[in-house]
């Protein structure tokens, strides 16, 4: 099984991709929308995809990918269901960094608390971070738009003085408190 | 950890930190872990899982296995004509925070209170005296034997009756509105950390003019200092009724299981499920097999119940029910719905409904 692997192919010269992964195909077309309208000094190439794996016929074409965003609706199940089933497609080196979580719909009642408390569980296993996005204004879609951009531009390597994306991820991982934790490791 | 902060900015990250920086210092006399809260806290933290009673902290956490559902004939504890009321509407939850000073003994002066303050709001700016016969009259019954653990503190059943306008003087006075206040199987540690003075009964379930029953809820936040809210039932806790209601299938036969969604699309579609009880019975003991001598149920039990229909039903109608909301549940033992609205089908297994009931209404309830 091909798994999408993030140093398999060579960068290049001053562009960023980001793969936004989303079931529902909503807020994807409005993130990439804003994401490529930003200010910024750094070309980005912004490619959108409903599951992983990925479609082999393009495997030639497409550029190097790095970061990665899973971006989950918390009003139904079946976006996490689908976002757990593609993270079994990436290589393992990809979760030194190159993967995000974006959560959507996250105060809308107590419904959502569980399964944002499950998103949380899945992203701490895996060392990433969370990021809460409102999706319905486009004051929050460009705020969304812009830390994304913030992460890519150290997971793509723009930033070696600062720091790197294993540094960056070490800090932003997703951590559970302790006894969110003891439930989890029961 | 790191203590250097990477030179440009990142806008907010959500970063959850434990404890460090802030010194809090755990009694030791206390048995519970105190969770502090520093200001690394990310707002992703769902305040509601974490709470803290009057002088006291304590966690209470979602549990992840119950008992099955037993039955029990009820009324041999219980007036039957007190289930009788019970079982007869369909109630609208909300959760009560703690009672400050509310005594059991005190019922008819309660009573007496309560339809002052109900006649002295309908005709605002008139004194009324209390103990005059208005045109309401308030009863508060303590239905006994529905508490199940020596904590619970037992329920209190509140009715509201009036003339209607247009009647004779020998007409009996009509029941308006009902509502009553339970605690049944509440978790033992937060009920016995609560300070003496409070008493904690936090489901509340009311029918009737949604008028009388801010009434009441202001007449009681005004005496008793507590705080009333809106209980919705998740779908977590859906789930569980469905399949606490399928376990009892052989003992008592529930004759349908309906499960009412709602999909998103434009225009929003509906789904009614309605599953034939056997069969909904054979999944669930495929699951979890009735020979099991161990009475729990464990939550993922229940989520491969809930799978297993929604791909029974993807199978038929290629319509994935997990994109969209569980609305309601409802079999013959009784019906729930997201809003925050059940009825009481049978009384047998009232214990377990209202068990489940009162941990959402603790759990729901705020610091």
């Amino acid at each position: 099984m091909a798994l999408l692997s993030p140093y398999s192919k060579v960068p290049e010269l001053n562009t960023a991709t980001v793969l936004l992964v989303e079931n529902e195909e909503e807020l994807q077309n409005k993130l990439a929308n804003a994401i490529v309208q930003h200010e910024k000094d750094f070309n980005v190439n912004v490619r959108l995809a409903k599951k992983l794996p990925l479609p082999v016929e393009n495997k030639e074409a497409r550029p190097r990918i790095d970061l990665i965003v899973f971006i989950v609706s918390l009003l139904s199940e079946r976006s996490l269901q689908s976002a757990e089933s593609s993270l079994s497609h990436l290589h393992s080196d990809c979760f030194l960094g190159k993967v995000c979580f974006l959560v959507t719909d996250a105060r809308c009642g107590s419904h959502t608390q569980e399964r944002l408390v499950s998103v949380r569980k899945l992203a701490a296993s895996h060392h990433c971070p969370v990021i809460c996005a409102e999706h319905r204004t486009a004051d929050g879609v460009s705020a969304a738009a812009l830390r994304l951009l913030n992460i890519l531009q150290v997971s793509a390597g723009m930033t070696p003085m600062s720091t790197t994306a294993l540094y960056l991820s070490t800090l932003t991982r997703c951590s559970l408190t302790s006894d969110l934790q003891e439930d989890y490791l029961q | 950890m790191f203590n250097l902060l990477p030179a440009f900015s990142l806008g907010v990250l959500l970063i959850v930190m434990e404890g460090r920086g802030s010194a809090v210092n755990t009694p030791a006399s206390r048995p519970v872990t105190r969770k502090s809260k520093s200001y690394g806290r990310s707002c992703v933290e769902a305040p509601s899982y974490f709470w803290q009673t009057p002088g006291h902290l304590t966690v209470l956490k979602v549990p992840t296995s119950r008992g099955a559902a037993k039955s029990q004939i009820i009324t041999n504890k219980v007036d039957p004509e007190h289930i009788a009321l019970l079982v007869k509407n369909e109630w609208k939850l909300s959760y009560v925070t703690p009672l400050h000073h509310f005594r059991h003994t005190q019922l008819k002066s309660y009573a007496k209170h309560l339809s002052a303050f109900i006649v002295a709001e309908k005709q605002q700016g008139v004194a009324v005296e209390v103990g005059l016969d208005a045109g309401f009259k308030v009863t508060f019954t303590a239905v006994l034997g529905l508490a199940e653990t020596d904590e619970d503190a037992e329920t209190v059943f509140i009715q509201i009756q009036s003339k209607p306008v247009f009647a004779a003087a020998a007409d009996a006075p009509k029941v308006v509105w009902r509502g009553w206040l339970t605690c049944v199987n509440g978790d033992p540690e937060y009920l016995r950390s609560l300070p003496p003075d409070f008493v904690s009964l936090p489901l509340f379930c009311t029918s009737g003019p949604e008028s009388l029953t801010n009434l009441v809820k202001s007449w009681f936040e005004r005496a008793f200092d507590c705080n009333f809210g809106s209980l919705a039932l998740n779908s977590s806790t859906l789930n569980w009724l469905a399949a606490l209601w399928t376990g009892c299938h052989p003992a008592c036969n529930i004759r349908y299981l309906k499960l009412s969604w709602s999909l998103p699309t434009e225009p929003p579609l509906d789904v009614l499920y309605t599953v034939n009880p056997q069969d909904a019975w054979e999944l669930w003991n495929s699951i979890h097999p009735q020979e099991n001598t161990d009475d729990r149920i464990d939550i993922k039990d229940v989520q491969a119940f809930m799978s297993g229909m929604e791909t029974h039903f993807f199978r038929h109608f290629k319509i994935h029910l997990s994109a969209g909301t569980l609305l309601k549940v409802s079999t013959a033992l009784g019906s729930a719905h997201h809003d925050g609205k059940i009825k009481i089908g049978n009384s047998d297994y009232i214990t377990t409904l209202l068990a489940l009931l009162t941990e959402c209404a603790l759990l729901k309830m705020p610091t």
